[in-house]
């Protein structure tokens, strides 16, 4: 396990320095994707001064939802960026050197990838999350939570990627159900969380998790709940589990399309 | 018709984005007793569905064609061919979008006229054809923005930092998650100037203002039109000369 690890961290390592080789562009993807962020508060804040407060949400708590969803994003995208490109190898047949490698398939495909502007996102979110805990006087127990939370929002969102990815080795041209089975689970992880309420606050947290990201971490933090963040803990060990389990599943539906690729 | 994947993933987009917007507004709604800034909440919920449908339309995409034709050296061979290349790359790009917009605009409108019913402000005459001359402006001034954006592939190495900052600003002044008419003043008229609120100005048709408005936003949208145009025009011919032709 602890060899796996060295080998995802050195892989991660390699494809930032690749990436940042091309040093403007690396950093016009960090600060164009910040400031591309930025677009949703300003929505959710001008949201909230059109119709009030709905659900106890301040802008503050906007603020915090879109740090959690950004640092998730970020998290995932950047250093497990292969996920993403799991359609176009499984399509090309450059799945097959994954198939090859003696390290474990899942920790391979995902550290295969470096995205540069998902560093932007991991910045943005950091900055929020920091804003967040000034503007809500963060104790330190609301800080210890923060923290602990931002690591199962993490996993978790890793965890439905990796599920939704997995659909690439069912389809012939997957990418485009991959992209619409993602913006179902994305988009609701980026809407103001108080609006949700009654079915569809149980259908976004039990069916398709996006509030488990960034809506329930705020509620916890905010309230201090325990309730809440033992259902989150549950729920992150039963994603990983499961995305786990589905992905190797879905890897034995694997045909190689016997295309000459080597290396990357 | 050929790629079933991409209707799905219209759909889903739309529900996901849309679809789970309105449960949201008509629960803020319903907490405001129907009415919020003098809106209904079925002009919320028409003028945010055109946002939506409008963009499965993919104008956008535009960009990242020119940028890969640019980056792959594709722009090589497509300007040697007896075509204008920027109007192939407009043509292709509506005939893509064009069967998923069909499909999702009308499972989308009949869904909504079902559900929310159809405001009184959409039943005047003025509405259709309005409706569709400001449509065609949006899509003409859509395209133009976003060939600008792909057109500065020439010069720089990655336009999509620039990309994701321009459709943020349509998204935002276009009157996505955030319907126009619960704009504050200030974004309003930001929304109503710039090219970014003039490429999706069909999310104004439904609410009441647009009987008064429609020939100034029309206007807007022609000025984008001629401003834009222009700019592309003396970007492309720039361009151009910077591409050599080996030809073989």
């Amino acid at each position: 396990m602890m060899q796996e690890l060295h080998f995802a961290l050195y892989a991660i390592k390699k494809n930032i320095q690749s990436s940042a080789e091309l040093r403007t562009s690396f950093l016009m993807n960090i600060i164009g994707m910040a400031i591309n962020n930025i677009a949703f508060i300003i929505l959710w804040v001008y949201f909230i001064q059109a119709v009030g407060i709905i659900g106890g949400w301040t802008a503050a708590d906007i603020i915090g939802l879109q740090g959690f969803t950004a640092i998730c994003y970020g998290l995932v995208f950047s250093f497990a960026g292969g996920i993403k490109k799991l359609p176009d190898y499984v399509s090309s047949g450059s799945f097959d050197r994954f198939m090859l490698s003696p390290k474990n398939i899942l920790m391979r495909v995902s550290t295969s990838s470096f995205t540069p502007s998902g560093i932007g996102d991991l910045v943005f979110g950091v900055i929020c999350l920091l804003i967040y805990g000034i503007l809500m006087h963060a104790s330190m127990v609301q800080i210890l939570l923060i923290m602990l939370l931002v690591a199962l929002a993490t996993i978790i969102f890793f965890s439905v990627t990796v599920v939704i990815y997995s659909v690439s080795f069912l389809f012939t041209d997957a990418a485009f159900v991959v992209d619409g089975l993602f913006t179902l689970f994305l988009t609701p992880s980026l809407f103001h969380g108080g609006a949700f309420q009654g079915a569809l606050r149980a259908f976004f947290m039990f069916v398709i998790p996006a509030l488990l990201v960034g809506t329930i971490p705020v509620e916890i933090v905010k309230d201090i709940s325990m309730g809440k963040l033992a259902i989150v803990a549950v729920f992150t060990v039963i994603w990983l589990v499961l995305s786990i389990k589905i992905f190797n599943r879905a890897v034995r539906h694997y045909e190689s399309s016997n295309l000459m690729t080597f290396g990357g | 018709m050929q790629y079933p994947a991409r209707l799905f993933a219209d759909t889903a987009t739309i529900v996901a984005r849309c679809g789970v917007l309105l449960l949201l507004y008509a629960y803020v709604f319903s907490l405001n007793d129907g009415t919020i800034k003098g809106t209904t909440f079925a002009m919320v919920a028409w003028s945010m569905f055109f946002y939506f449908s409008f963009i499965t339309l993919s104008s956008s995409r535009i960009s990242r064609a020119i940028m890969q034709d640019i980056t792959s050296g594709q722009i090589e061979v497509l300007l040697s061919k007896p075509i204008t290349y920027l109007s192939y790359r407009a043509w292709w790009q509506i005939g893509a979008g064009v069967y998923p917009f069909i499909v999702t605009t009308i499972l989308g409108a009949v869904t909504l006229a079902m559900t929310v019913g159809i405001p009184q402000t959409m039943k005047i005459p003025l509405f259709l054809p309005t409706l569709l001359v400001t449509f065609i402006g949006a899509i003409i001034v859509t395209l133009f923005i976003y060939t600008i954006v792909g057109l500065l592939s020439f010069w720089i190495e990655d336009v999509l930092p620039i990309f994701w900052i321009v459709d943020k600003a349509v998204m935002i002044l276009g009157g996505s998650y955030l319907p126009v008419a619960l704009f504050p003043d200030f974004m309003y008229k930001i929304a109503l100037y710039s090219p970014f609120g003039a490429s999706v100005f069909v999310t104004h048709t439904v609410y009441e203002s647009w009987t008064t408005i429609w020939y100034k936003l029309i206007s807007i949208q022609l000025f984008w039109i001629v401003v834009l145009g222009g700019i592309i025009y003396f970007m492309f011919s720039r361009a151009v000369k910077n591409v050599s032709v080996n030809g073989g």
